[in-house]
């Protein structure tokens, strides 16, 4: 019981810090948006895109957003020194990982609460799937892409160059949990009954199953200072 | 110095074998019917992937022994797996292009095998340069044990994800398993003998030469 209380005291300290300073959420939002429009005039303007392509397009907004704010997860622990206060205090390493991973994928949703709502402004014309649909793809991608990315941010953290290594060491992983959502989106965008989802959705569960063992296991390794 | 000769007997050995190896490709092993001299490069592509593979799993394993152990020479193996192994897989990709291009039409297919080649490049790619961003020795050294045993436990992910989200398969790439003639067979054990024996003797130089470098900064640096 009380790792549990471990895990909600160190997620409540953060999203209280993110509440006050509300740097990340406002960047990634910012951020997702901007690269929403850019995709808008890319695809030319006045056309119409289709499902297939949509997905893409609703993907490239998450993902590259979404880096911006788990950069921010470890960084801000990094520089005031507080990553030694964190390992000195009683909680364990898997709750600093747990905690960190739920403030990750808090972070996330929120941001996509603005995103796929201007997603669907700019693009959803030719768009006819349940909006529905794609609650269940988000989350499981936020799952797998926070259990992931706080594994590579305690790294990327560790370097000098963090904003630089981040998207180039978390991208090759993610590749298999992005292609499959993009598949699955494509159908929900394109209408498709759920039950067609089930195919990309199961493996991509078991992407966040095995990352998150693989966290929990090398999460002490990684956030270690010697 | 024992390190040294054992490995300069490997890369003695390969200098020997892979020109032999080369002369079997193209004077012993017969000419494929529908391919022609095209498909001489299998001969190589194959060994190239086997021993490309054969170093993320050796990064995976040396990865594993550091955590366990904090050994320094498991982090110079690990260096000078991943090394290899990004070299021998950017050839991998490079011999596979040469050899789609005329068969398939394409340089580049979506297939499960190219997809995992080219995804195990971008992690491993990605591992190197970490290890250039990283300063301290400790430091670097568990960073890319982490990194090597992520990436690996990422392959069968990338192979079996690969095969659903890509509908429209290219039946053509199960070409290369069908039974091969027995001179055929015989030649591609040779270079397989031949990469193997470059790769060890690779393997012994790169983790000699880290383990050097190591012992020179410690020197220039003691112990801040």
């Amino acid at each position: 019981m009380s790792s549990l209380r471990q895990v909600r005291f160190l997620l409540c300290k953060d999203l209280r810090v993110e509440l006050r300073k509300k740097e990340s959420l406002v960047s990634m939002a910012f951020f997702g948006a901007l690269i929403l429009v850019i995709l808008n005039i890319a695809t030319g303007i006045g056309k119409q895109v289709d499902a297939e392509t949509g997905a893409g397009i609703l993907w490239v907004a998450v993902i590259f957003s979404s880096v911006l704010g788990l950069g921010r997860v470890f960084a801000r622990e990094k520089e005031n020194g507080c990553v030694a206060a964190l390992l000195i205090s009683p909680a364990a390493p898997w709750e600093i990982y747990v905690a960190k991973a739920l403030v990750n994928f808090t972070l996330m949703t929120l941001s996509e609460l603005v995103l796929v709502p201007v997603f669907y402004v700019l693009f959803g014309a030719q768009l006819n799937g349940d909006p529905l649909n794609l609650v269940p793809i988000l989350l499981l991608v936020n799952l797998g892409f926070s259990v992931t990315g706080t594994l590579i941010s305690a790294i990327s953290a560790g370097t000098r160059r963090n904003e630089v290594l981040l998207p180039i060491l978390l991208f090759p992983l993610l590749l298999p949990l992005i292609a499959l959502a993009v598949k699955a989106t494509s159908a929900a965008l394109a209408a498709q009954p759920f039950s067609e989802l089930l195919d990309q959705l199961e493996p991509m569960a078991a992407f966040c199953v095995i990352f998150a063992a693989v966290g929990y296991l090398l999460f002490p390794f990684a956030i270690r200072e010697d | 110095m024992t390190t040294t000769n054992r490995s300069s007997i490997f890369a003695g050995v390969s200098a020997l074998l892979i020109p032999a190896a080369i002369g079997m490709v193209f004077f012993y092993a017969p000419l494929e019917k529908t391919m022609g001299s095209v498909q001489k490069i299998f001969y190589f592509h194959l060994p190239l992937a086997f021993s490309a593979f054969l170093s993320f799993f050796v990064a995976f394993v040396a990865g594993i022994m550091y955590l366990r152990t904090r050994r320094q020479i498991w982090d110079a193996r690990l260096a000078a797996s991943v090394e290899i192994g990004v070299v021998l897989t950017t050839l991998v990709l490079i011999t596979g292009s040469l050899w789609g291009k005329p068969i398939w039409n394409t340089y580049w297919t979506w297939d499960p095998r190219l997809t995992t080649s080219l995804i195990l490049w971008f992690i491993f790619a990605s591992c190197l340069i970490l290890r250039s961003a990283v300063e301290e020795e400790g430091k670097r050294a568990t960073y890319s044990a982490v990194m090597a045993i992520v990436g690996f436990v990422d392959v069968p992910i990338v192979f079996l994800s690969a095969r659903l989200w890509r509908s429209i398969h290219p039946t053509v790439i199960r070409s290369d398993s069908v039974g091969l003639e027995s001179s055929m067979l015989i030649t591609l054990l040779a270079c397989m003998v031949a990469m193997l024996t470059f790769w060890i003797g690779l393997y012994k130089f790169r983790v000699s030469l880290q383990l050097q470098e190591a012992a020179a900064s410690a020197l220039l640096n003691p112990k801040h």
